[in-house]
């Protein structure tokens, strides 16, 4: 089981607007489906499944299942703003690698969260004995790539007209991968 | 002078005219959290040693300053279960160990470079814990003797 008892969590952003961290919930349905709809569609793209439909977005709410996918979300007074999923295997070989996806909402960027974010995951990750943390991220979404490495993330490749957007357009795909603690010892 | 309050030399703050080792009292760390840490930090980061026209002393105040740092950031972190920030902790003195004393050259600034790096990381880790904005040099930079801030960005 993974540890949540450090939820809620309350933490400050470069603004000293104050935020908290908490795992999703299934009334979070509408929230979250109001915070995907106003991210930009680059964003959106690596979803795989259409995010715009409500109806998907209450699924995830109802079906939630945290030792597979465990979404930490960002809420500002009523709203999310932002969110942080760590995707494990039960069982298998990527048992011990956590996948890693952050978005942050376009007027609470480059205020701190997405780097709070990294250290929650960061920190999730370690708790359950994770080797290695693994994001993927378009190549244009450079804050986010530089935060990353900034906490620790290094490149490990990038995979050059690799994915597409969905208007079709190809782009590069960069793929960073952390190394935890287990591992290194 | 050193600062009474956190130890480091401070210049006037922009525009201010206020010069805290002189005077006291106006320190800009003073009721900050890990205010030892943070201006230990920026002592580093805004140090002589990352300047074009920096010599061997500089370098090997740099070593020594960042030695005191992480074992300040040690005990700190003795007290808090934050194991990334422990991972990081060990990466800083190995960079540390890697500059060497008494050294100098582009590896060695590589090296200090990397183990500061790591430091900002767990002191931010630990201001994280407690529910605080990460630590940005860029917001002192008045009170020390520094032409630039080499980089100021957030996500």
């Amino acid at each position: 089981m993974i540890p949540l008892d450090r939820y809620p969590k309350e933490i400050t952003l470069r603004d000293d607007a104050r935020a908290v961290l908490r795992p999703m919930r299934s009334e979070d349905a509408d929230g979250l489906w109001n915070f995907l709809r106003q991210l930009p569609e680059i964003d959106k793209s690596h979803f795989h499944e259409d995010v715009d439909r409500r109806e998907v977005v209450e699924r995830w709410a109802t079906s939630l299942d945290y030792d597979a996918v465990l979404p930490i979300l960002a809420i500002h007074g009523e709203r999310v703003v932002g969110s942080a999923t760590l995707f494990r295997n039960k069982t298998g070989w990527k048992q011990r690698i956590g996948i890693v996806r952050i978005l942050i909402s376009p007027d609470h960027r480059h205020l701190g969260l997405g780097t709070a974010m990294i250290r929650e995951i960061r920190h999730l990750g370690e708790k359950v004995g994770l080797n290695y943390l693994l994001a993927e991220v378009i190549e244009e979404q450079q804050a986010a790539v530089r935060a990353l490495e900034r906490m620790g993330f290094e490149k490990a490749v990038v995979h050059r007209n690799f994915v597409n957007d969905r208007k079709g357009d190809l782009h590069n795909l960069v793929v960073l991968l952390h190394p935890m603690s287990g591992l290194v010892k | 002078m050193n600062c009474p309050n956190c130890g480091v030399e401070h210049y006037p703050a922009p525009g201010g005219g206020r010069t805290a080792p002189a005077k006291g009292g106006a320190c800009p760390y003073k009721g900050t959290a890990y205010a030892g840490l943070r201006a230990g930090h920026d002592q580093i980061y805004f140090g002589r040693w990352r300047g074009m026209d920096a010599n061997s002393i500089d370098l090997r105040r740099a070593y020594h300053q960042l030695e005191r740092l992480l074992r300040e950031i040690a005990v700190a972190l003795e007290k808090e279960d934050v194991p990334a920030a422990r991972l990081d902790l060990g990466k800083a003195f190995d960079a540390l160990r890697a500059a060497g004393p008494g050294e100098e050259g582009p590896e060695v600034l590589r090296h200090l470079d990397h183990a500061l790096s790591y430091a900002h990381r767990v002191i931010g880790d630990l201001l994280h814990e407690k529910g605080l904005a990460p630590h940005s040099p860029a917001d002192f930079a008045g009170w020390f003797d520094a032409a630039e801030v080499p980089f100021r960005e957030d996500w």
